[in-house]
């Protein structure tokens, strides 16, 4: 295991284990819910996502997999949608691109 | 206890089902990534983090520094504050069940989501069942990274189709995780990260814009959230 890596890892880790764990001991429940911390707190979410997602299909569209991407996301919205299923919607946009890749091979 | 520990776990079998295949995907990518079979199963097992895990292994293998690692992962893992809070707020509990510094390490986003599910139909937040429902979700993810980490990166060379779709699963699940926490409030944050990551990758470097995205998108939500408040 390379130290650096495991740096990496720890530090990470130890943010998301506290991250999760320790609001419910901190008494965050009772923080404003309107307050700047909690919408500082839901726009870097929203935005980290938002951001992650836009830097993970932009390489999609730089090599010619377009039209996969698209299929992909397509699925994704179609079965997020009257699901609300994160978990379904994500093994249905790779099934979906992977199809599209299939058949545009 | 026990009968609590199986009510938690049968909730959580859906999200057995979905996070093994996914965790199998990343134990795969990870390995095509560079890392051994036992980096990868180390992450899964100390992060527990899809999203942040497989931009984990993007940025090493693009050779970004330590700090930019740790703050775009820590960023991205910034909205799993508010989870438990929420959970207990939708339980009626002022304080959570024993054990909370161990098993609110188990509040992914699915697990929260599942929670909030069972709690709205009146299950009741009790130590044996929030247990249940995060140990089997913990469980699946960190023996699907080791089927896929140990299958390796040639495993699905025979089946390039099967092959391509795992590597989408990473944009599919940061696609979906956006829908789940979208609200129309948030469009102006959502509009900004797009735009300020998209024009930065082009103009300075993909690390950049992630960077950009991130602190633009936070910022604009502080301020417009504010505004609606007001």
């Amino acid at each position: 295991m390379r130290p650096e890596i495991f740096a990496v890892i720890a530090v990470v880790g130890a943010f998301v284990w506290a991250f999760r764990a320790l609001p419910m001991r901190l008494d965050m429940a009772k923080m404003p819910e309107k307050g700047a911390l909690a919408r500082f707190f839901a726009a870097t979410g929203v935005a980290a996502i938002a951001t992650l997602f836009a830097a993970s299909v932009l390489p999609e569209f730089s090599a010619g997999r377009t039209l996969p991407a698209l299929i992909g996301s397509a699925a994704v919205l179609a079965v997020y949608l009257p699901s609300r299923s994160v978990v379904l919607a994500t093994l249905a946009g790779a099934a979906a691109y992977g199809a599209g890749f299939a058949a545009l091979a | 206890m026990a009968q609590d520990f199986r009510r938690g776990a049968v909730v959580g079998a859906p999200i057995v089902l979905g996070y093994f295949p996914i965790a199998f995907s990343f134990g795969v990518a990870a390995t095509k990534a560079g890392l051994s079979p036992i980096e990868a199963v180390v992450m899964s097992l100390l992060m527990y983090s899809g999203a942040a895990q497989f931009m984990a292994i993007a940025l090493i293998a693009a050779g970004a520094g330590f700090w930019i690692s740790v703050a775009t992962l820590v960023g991205m893992s910034l909205r799993h504050v508010l989870y438990g809070p929420s959970l207990l707020r939708s339980a009626g509990l002022d304080a959570p069940p024993k054990g909370a510094l161990v098993w609110g390490f188990g509040l992914t986003d699915e697990v929260f989501g599942a929670g909030l599910g069972a709690f709205a139909r009146g299950q009741a937040m009790t130590g044996g069942f929030i247990w249940g429902l995060a140990l089997v979700s913990y469980a699946a993810w960190v023996c699907g990274t080791a089927v896929g980490a140990v299958a390796g990166a040639s495993a699905l060379a025979a089946w390039p189709a099967v092959d391509a779709g795992l590597s989408f699963m990473l944009t599919a699940l940061f696609l979906a995780l956006l829908l789940s926490i979208m609200q129309r409030a948030q469009l102006p944050v959502i509009a900004v990260a797009l735009a300020g990551t998209v024009a930065c990758s082009f103009a300075i470097s993909p690390t950049a814009g992630i960077m950009a995205g991130m602190i633009l998108g936070a910022l604009v939500g502080t301020v417009v959230g504010g505004r609606d408040a007001a």
